[in-house]
């Protein structure tokens, strides 16, 4: 191994658990906003659901009332930075859920909002926005999987060195 | 001699306890965290069950609101006129008592044209499209039963003032109580039958052939105005050159 690569190598471990910090407020900080903005209005969110004509009316109902308190605790989850590995692990599977039901809406010609922050439903004929909407998701998935593979993170409550044993 | 960090005095037998110890204890604080998780997911659900099905909350102001006007007249396809008949200014509103965004709408300009509306100065043309739900259906159909009744305007911003709510018949009739402070039972049964059902639905006819397909959607005086561009003070303007006329 080359001296330069093992000074590069020393130069990441030094940066990672700031990263990480980044990785995990920004994303605890997108996740509480987005379940707030639902929470206050149970009608829209289960509609936001219904537009994707996926699930079971039953189903539409506890996803539309449920996901956004998901969506806030995994939030404050991050936020503390407790479980970080395992918190950021369903962050990520959330998000490609999210993701392919966007990709799914586009595929079969659905016109609706994404729900993501609130609203949600049917738009008008070229006023979707999947594009930038599976580009943000994306990002927020390179954010969670980031935290999977570098849990330790500075500013958190969890004992880092636990978490990376486990 | 200085005493030694703690951790060096320890045996590797001692240090591999404590770690395993503290490996449990985690395991612990993750089963308590994960059913904290689940607890207020529940609680969660319960909560927003509880906010969509609750009764519905008085609105002062709607009591006062449909005073002076007429009982409307139901026409298939043709909207419920809130206002005055002759007044100089028509403003048609398209919206969907479940449509969040008309909520919003409602709440930033219901104020405005509510008192156009006392005025004589502006009449509403109301087409309550029903697209979304159930609920969106059975507030239609309540709509249409107040304003036959005589109080569609109070009942009207009632009913966009309780949007969280799921609209059962009950809620829909306890509205009412609330707004008229005692309804006719003729109006209970109007909502309880969905007496006009059919009518709701030559509305969703009716806008789609007027090219409305969203909601809300407001015309001034049949030109369809982007409602993204109106404030308040604009939509006034718009009033008041419209009463000058």
């Amino acid at each position: 191994m080359s001296r330069t690569y093992q000074r590069r190598h020393a130069r990441v471990d030094k940066a990672a658990p700031w990263l990480s910090m980044f990785a995990r407020l920004v994303l605890a900080g997108v996740l509480i906003a987005a379940g707030l903005l639902k929470v206050v209005d149970p009608q829209s969110s289960v509609q936001a659901v219904r537009g994707y004509e996926l699930l079971p009316p039953t189903l539409e109902t506890a996803v539309g009332w449920g996901l956004p308190f998901v969506e806030i605790a995994l939030g404050l989850l991050l936020f503390a930075g407790v479980f970080t590995r395992v918190v950021a692990a369903a962050v990520a599977v959330l998000v490609v859920v999210f993701i392919a039901a966007v990709v799914s809406a586009a595929v079969r010609g659905l016109t609706i909002d994404c729900g993501c922050f609130g609203g949600g439903g049917t738009v008008g004929i070229g006023q979707t926005e999947y594009g930038w909407e599976i580009v943000r998701d994306l990002g927020l998935l390179l954010l969670a999987v980031w935290l999977v593979w570098k849990p330790r993170s500075r500013l958190s409550l969890d004992r880092a060195d636990l978490e990376e044993l486990e | 001699m200085s005493p030694q960090p703690k951790g060096r005095s320890q045996s590797r037998a001692e240090q591999e306890e404590l770690l395993a110890s503290r490996l449990r204890e985690r395991r612990v604080f993750a089963i308590v965290a994960a059913a904290l998780v689940v607890v207020f997911l529940g609680a969660g659900i319960a909560f927003q069950s509880w906010r969509t099905s609750r009764a519905p909350s008085a609105v002062p102001a709607a009591a006062s609101d449909s005073a002076g006007f007429a009982p409307v007249t139901l026409t298939s396809g043709k909207p419920i006129l809130l206002g005055r008949a002759n007044a100089p200014l028509v403003i048609a509103l398209y919206e969907d008592f479940h449509c969040g965004h008309c909520a919003d709408f409602e709440e930033e300009f219901g104020p405005t044209l509510a008192a156009a509306q006392q005025t004589g100065t502006v009449a509403v043309e109301l087409y309550p499209m029903a697209f979304i739900d159930d609920g969106s259906r059975a507030a239609s159909n309540a709509m249409a039963c107040a304003a036959e009744a005589g109080f569609g305007q109070g009942y009207y911003r009632a009913l966009f003032a309780n949007a969280s709510l799921r609209w059962s018949s009950e809620q829909l009739t306890t509205l009412a109580e609330q707004v008229t402070g005692g309804a006719p039972a003729s109006f209970d049964t109007c909502v309880t039958t969905a007496a006009h059902a059919d009518w709701v639905q030559s509305i969703n006819t009716a806008a789609a052939a007027n090219g409305v397909t969203q909601t809300p959607t407001m015309f001034v005086d049949n030109q369809r105005v982007d409602i993204a561009t109106v404030t308040p003070a604009s939509l006034n303007t718009m009033i008041s050159e419209a009463a000058s006329k």
